[in-house]
This record gives structure tokens, C-alpha cells and sequence, in this order.
């Protein structure tokens, strides 16, 4: 974070240093050759990152800063945008809405700023986007899956729904024979009770399977023994759980410490880690992904390898989503080739017609809403792996 | 039905695990410590860093969870509560500060516990202690369960014990009861509060672990949730009863099964919270709250 305010510091020294030169020369020869690097677009454009970098949902603002970075270093680096220096500011909103409100008016009111990467908290991206399409600046969303986050032109998401990739498990049903099943979601939540609700009872009655319960839990729920009791009673093939993050690693040892010993079938709130406290009792655990750094797609290993040489880590989803914001803002720009807002919005609107590859794979737009294939991952007892359907 | 009623006896031993400590110490110094559930957390938290370098055994991480608890809890009393009770002669507003105080102390802590887990949920994997499940006819117990019941009403019945019969105890219940004659009794009152809070901290820290080994894992967060439960259990069952937060804690937690076996997950803290400010209607102080006097 030091090393970032120290070069910001000396970006902004360059830049004042060359627009006094730029002005001094102005004086002398009667000419005018501004700021511009290249043709319509200024030396630096400069995007504001809202973020959770404190609170509860850390974890999210943290890896998806990581993916930022590697981004923005990258463009810099390969010159993508010609001589243009892409520079991202920070700001913490942490888990407050208003914070979050306030700094994406101080965006659209200070100039200085072409567009923002979202966060991730839908309460805060619904309170965000009609700021966003009144002041006409681009948002690029990651997480945010609530209805209310896109509400115009100006508003993107790069994590795709749920629902709209969660058909791939049903391979996995047929191999594993999985003729009944449970649900069991977090009815607190808006994403997961649509899908608990709605979207995978879908999946799993297209496939053939007969839901034999569908239970709820609060937010709040941290003991799930008397509702795995009831679950492991039914004795269903498979059971589906669509709970927040920290929910899993519970609700999957209360059932295997209830005996349950059938197919375990999640949802992208079982990455980042969330399964690590499981451990063994976890092995063989299932969940359709928009991410996994153990996908083979090629633009998926590249990002891999950049981030593994960047942070000595594998990155998470939150990681891929915060790359691939930061991409589609870029490829927006170069397509716009100008630093105005309404530009740049068109310029995303471009790039999303046409799709292009990142962190998550070969990536499609419907609308302003990103779509991917989708992988299926597992936690092996001890890390997460991509199952190939038919090996198994 | 036999399921159903031992996973209510098991969810209310952790309630009753957790807001032992919260009860003892609002019951006889007055003290309505809202950072409880951050030094529950907090215990639970370092006991897990601490694991991730040492393999130890349960018994190593109970004791290494009071530890911490105790020690967090001495603090909370002597940095913070101590200076509001000294500052505040009127100790209906020092009440209000204490609580103010407790949860500035718990937004202390749960901020260190996000940053340094950035808010990842971690469990106790590396400990030598492993889980291990028994068919009983139709039941499935764990041992830990087993543990969490045994060390719930020991505990419970140990601090009850405590309480009505060893020399400290009666003189920490004569405070509960009226803090100037105890002084004038010869009760050291600062003395007396150092010690329940310390006490109360190991508390917490116990429960920390244990509930951590149970649930499998919990979160920087978890300690929130566990307060306003606890909280509940404690006024159902009249402030200052031993016996009270017992049968607060186990009604509570039949209350919630009932609802989330019968009806929904969803509806299990509205029902519980209900029948809660129901019994309330009609016992004001709780099933077994004592009459409480306070002189102009």
C-alpha cells in the first residue's frame, strides 16, 4: 500500500512537472499540446475502486484488490492503452452502505475520475447505481447479484449469476445415479433464497431428480444439528446447500458427524477457502464455479501464472472478478480511445457485444451482465480441484 | 422426538455454555458486558493460530482459550469499566456506559479478528482431537457433542454451587444484591468485580473452543450472534439466577428446533423471540428473577 501511495505520488510529480513544461512551452511557441499521450486519451486516467477492505466481507475486498492490481500492472507494463498510465484509488467502504454512496458521489463529482470498479455487497452496489446513471459514470461490479444493481447503461457486473451456469451439475447428478434430494438455503439473503426458491430446485427437477425437502435457515444460523438431523433423515442422494461462505464448512460437518454419506452439492460461496475448516469432512464435496484456478481454459492459466508470480498464492474467484473488472475497463477505454465517461461506456457496451477472454474463461455479455461456461469444482480433503465428468 | 429433543438439549448447552459468564458477572457486579461475545471469539481465535503451529489436545486448547478469555476480560475491567465506574458516582448512568464501553471493546476486538482472518472462518483441524460420531438406537451423537453437555451443566452447576455456598460467592451474591451494605460488610468490591470478570472471561473462552470443535468452525463474527441469543436466555430466565439462565437457555433452544424442524429455519428467532416477550408478559423478571429494590 506504501509502494502504491510512493508511486502515486511520484505519477502525479511527473505529471505536474509535464504540464509546467507543457505550459511553459505553450508560452514560448504559441502552440497548445496538452496532456495527451496518445491520440484522445490523457497520460493517466485515473478509476476509483470501491472496496471492502475492512469488515465482515474482507476477504472479498481484499483478493479482488489483488486482481486489480495484477491488472493494472499489466496494462501498464504491456503499454495497452499506448502511453496512457491506468491508475486506480482505492477508497474503503467497508460494509456501509452510506460510505459506499457517498464515495461514489464524490466520484461523479470530482472530474479526476473516469469510472469506478464496484463492490461486491449488493446493498451497497443498489445504493451505488442510481448515483452511478444519474452522474453518468461506468461501474464495474464483482459479486453484487441482487436484482436493483443494474439498472442502466452505465452499470456492469463481471461475476455472473449462479443460475446461470448451475445446469452443469446435472451431468454430475446422472453419473452419480442422484435420483431424490434436499435443499437447504439461506432464506436471509436475496441471491440465494432465488436460487434455494427457484433456480436449482429447477436444475434438479429438469434432471429427473424428486426434492424430498427444502429447508431454510437464518443468516444468523450457526448450529445446523436439528436441520441435518431432519435432512440425514429423508435420506436424500444428494443434498444442496446454498448457504453464505462461513455456513458451509458447518452445515457440511454437522452432516457428516449426523452420518450422512451421500453427495454434498454447493455453490460458489464454498470457494475462497470457505471449506478449509472442514477439512476430511468435506472431501468430495461438489459445486458449480464461475472460477476455478484449476480450470484449464487457457486465459484462466495465464491469469494463474501472473498471479502465482505476483503474490506466491493461487487466487480465488474474488481475484478473477476484481482482473476481469478491471479488463472490460480497459478494453472499454482503447475502444472509446478517450477518457470521457459517456465514451467509455459506449466503449464497454462494445467490448461486451463481442465478448472477450479473462480470469474466468471465454466471457459473454447478456445485457450488461456477464456470463462463463462454468467449471465444476471439488474440495479433495484438502484443496479444491476441477472434476472431469466420465474420470470420476 | 428423542432426536429432536437432544439436539435442543445440545444447542441450549451451547447458549448456556456462552452466557454463563455474561450471567454471572450482570447478575452480581452489575456489569452487562457486551464485548462477552468478542472475547468468546477472541479466545477461539488465537487457540486456532496457536493450533496451526502446535498440534494440541482438547484439554491444551480449553485451558489455552480460558487463558486468553481471562486475560481479555481483566482488561476489558481494569482499562474500561473500572475508569466508567470510577468516573460515574450515579450508577444507573455507568450501567449505560458500561454498555456503551463493552461494545466499543467488542469493535475493538472483532476489527483485529477480521484483519488477521480477513474474515475467513477457521476451526480447529490441526488439533490432535478428533471428532467422532456414535449410533445410539436411532440417535447420532458426537463426542464433542457429549463434551459440550457435560462441561455445560458442570460449569452450570459448579458456578451455582459456588455462588450459594463458598465465602466469595456470598459475598459476590451480597453485591448483587445491595453493593453499598456489602461494602460496608467488608467486601472489596473492586477486588470482587476483578475476579468475576476474570472468571467470566475464562468462561468465555471455554466456550469459545468448545463451540469452535463443534460447529466445525466459526468466524470473526460468530460471538455477535451468539450475544443476542445468550442475551434472551439470560433476561427469560431472570438476571442472576443460575438456575434461571439454564432453563432461559434451554427453552430457547427447544423453542428454535421445534420451529426449524416443524416449520422453517427462517421463522426460528421470530417464534423464539415471541414466546420469549410472551413469558416476559406475564414474569416481568424472568422464570426465576428476584425483586429487585432500588433506593433514592
Amino acid at each position: 500500500m506504501n509502494m502504491r501511495k510512493s508511486w502515486s505520488r511520484s505519477v502525479f510529480a511527473v505529471t505536474g512537472i509535464a504540464a509546467l513544461l507543457a505550459g511553459a512551452a505553450g508560452c514560448g511557441n504559441g502552440s497548445s499540446e496538452g496532456t495527451q499521450a496518445s491520440e484522445g486519451l490523457p497520460e493517466t486516467i485515473t478509476i476509483m475502486s470501491i472496496k471492502e477492505m475492512t469488515g465482515p466481507v474482507s476477504f472479498a475486498g481484499e483478493n479482488s484488490t489483488k486482481g486489480i492490481d495484477l491488472a493494472v500492472e499489466q496494462i501498464n507494463e504491456q503499454g495497452f492503452l499506448g502511453d496512457t498510465k491506468l491508475e486506480v484509488e482505492l477508497k474503503d467502504a467497508s460494509d456501509s452502505t452510506q460510505e459506499a454512496a457517498s464515495l461514489a458521489t464524490q466520484a461523479v463529482s470530482d472530474s479526476t475520475y473516469s469510472a469506478i470498479l464496484g463492490p461486491g455487497l449488493s446493498s451497497q452496489a443498489s445504493a451505488i447505481s442510481p448515483i452511478a446513471e444519474k452522474g453518468q459514470i461506468p461501474v464495474v461490479y464483482y459479486q453484487a447479484g441482487s436484482d436493483g444493481v443494474l439498472v442502466g447503461d452505465y452499470t456492469y457486473r463481471v461475476t455472473a449469476p449462479a443460475h446461470s451456469y448451475y445446469h452443469i451439475i446435472g451431468d454430475y447428478l446422472a453419473e452419480k445415479k442422484v435420483e431424490t434430494a434436499a435443499v437447504l438455503y439461506t432464506s436471509g439473503n436475496p441471491t440465494l433464497t432465488e436460487l434455494g426458491e427457484n433456480a436449482v430446485p429447477g436444475v434438479i427437477e429438469d434432471n429427473g431428480v424428486e426434492i424430498k425437502r427444502s429447508d431454510t435457515v437464518a443468516n444468523d444460523t450457526q448450529d445446523f444439528t436439528a436441520v441435518t438431523s431432519e435432512i440425514v433423515k429423508a435420506d436424500p442422494d444428494a443434498v444442496f446447500l446454498l448457504l453464505l461462505g462461513p455456513q458451509n464448512p458447518r452445515a457440511v460437518s454437522q452432516l457428516k458427524q449426523k452420518g450422512y454419506d451421500g453427495e454434498i452439492i454447493g455453490m460458489s460461496t464454498m470457494g475462497a477457502g470457505n471449506l478449509e475448516t472442514a477439512g476430511e469432512d468435506a472431501a468430495g464435496v461438489v459445486w458449480p464455479s464461475n472460477f476455478s484456478a484449476r480450470s484449464e481454459v487457457p486465459s484462466t492459466q495465464e491469469f494463474v501464472k501472473a498471479y502465482q508470480e505476483k503474490y506466491g498464492e493461487m487466487p480465488n474467484n474474488y481475484a478473477a472478478e476484481g482482473y476481469d473488472a478491471v479488463w472490460l475497463l480497459a478494453r472499454g477505454i482503447k475502444e472509446a480511445n478517450s477518457a470521457d465517461r459517456t465514451a467509455i461506456q459506449e466503449g464497454i457496451a462494445k467490448v461486451a457485444a463481442e465478448g472477450f477472454d479473462g480470469a474466468q474463461g471465454p466471457l459473454t455479455f447478456e445485457g450488461n451482465d456477464v456470463r462463463v461456461e462454468g467449471v465444476l469444482a471439488s474440495w479433495d480433503g484438502s484443496e479444491e480441484v476441477v472434476i472431469t465428468l466420465g474420470e470420476s | 422426538m428423542l432426536e429432536i429433543l437432544i439436539n435442543a438439549v445440545t444447542l441450549g448447552s451451547l447458549y448456556l455454555l456462552f452466557a454463563l459468564g455474561m450471567s454471572v458477572a450482570w447478575g452480581t457486579i452489575g456489569i452487562l458486558n457486551f464485548a462477552h461475545g468478542s472475547t468468546f471469539m477472541f479466545s477461539a481465535m488465537v487457540a486456532y493460530f496457536v493450533v496451526q503451529t502446535v498440534a494440541l489436545p482438547m484439554w491444551a486448547m480449553v485451558l489455552l482459550g480460558a487463558a486468553v478469555g481471562t486475560v481479555l476480560s481483566v482488561l476489558t475491567q481494569a482499562l474500561v469499566f473500572n475508569l466508567i465506574l470510577r468516573r460515574n458516582p450515579d450508577l444507573l448512568k455507568a450501567e449505560m456506559q458500561i454498555v456503551v464501553g463493552g461494545i466499543g471493546t467488542a469493535s475493538v476486538l472483532l476489527a483485529i479478528a477480521q484483519h488477521y482472518t480477513k474474515s475467513v472462518p477457521f476451526g480447529f483441524s490441526a488439533s490432535t482431537f478428533k471428532v467422532a460420531t456414535y449410533q445410539l438406537g436411532p440417535v447420532h451423537i458426537s463426542n464433542v457433542q457429549l463434551v459440550i453437555l457435560v462441561a455445560a451443566l458442570g460449569l452450570a452447576g459448579l458456578a451455582a454451587w459456588w455462588l450459594k455456598s463458598a465465602r466469595a460467592g456470598l459475598a459476590l451474591r451480597a453485591i448483587g444484591v445491595n453493593p453499598e451494605v456489602a461494602s460496608l460488610m467488608g467486601v472489596d468490591r473492586s477486588r470482587m468485580a476483578l475476579g468475576t470478570m476474570a472468571a467470566a472471561g475464562a468462561l468465555a473462552g471455554i466456550a469459545g473452543v468448545l463451540l469452535t470443535y463443534y460447529l466445525g468452525s466459526i468466524a470473526a463474527e460468530t460471538g455477535d450472534s451468539f450475544l443476542i441469543s445468550a442475551f434472551a436466555a439470560i433476561i427469560l430466565g431472570g438476571i442472576g439466577s443460575v438456575a434461571g439462565v439454564v432453563t432461559g437457555s434451554m427453552i430457547l433452544a427447544l423453542a428454535e428446533t421445534l420451529v426449524v424442524t416443524q416449520l422453517s429455519g427462517t421463522w426460528a428467532s421470530a417464534v423464539a423471540f415471541g414466546l420469549i416477550f410472551v413469558v416476559l408478559l406475564f414474569l416481568p423478571r424472568g422464570i426465576f428473577g428476584r425483586k429487585e429494590v432500588r433506593r433514592t
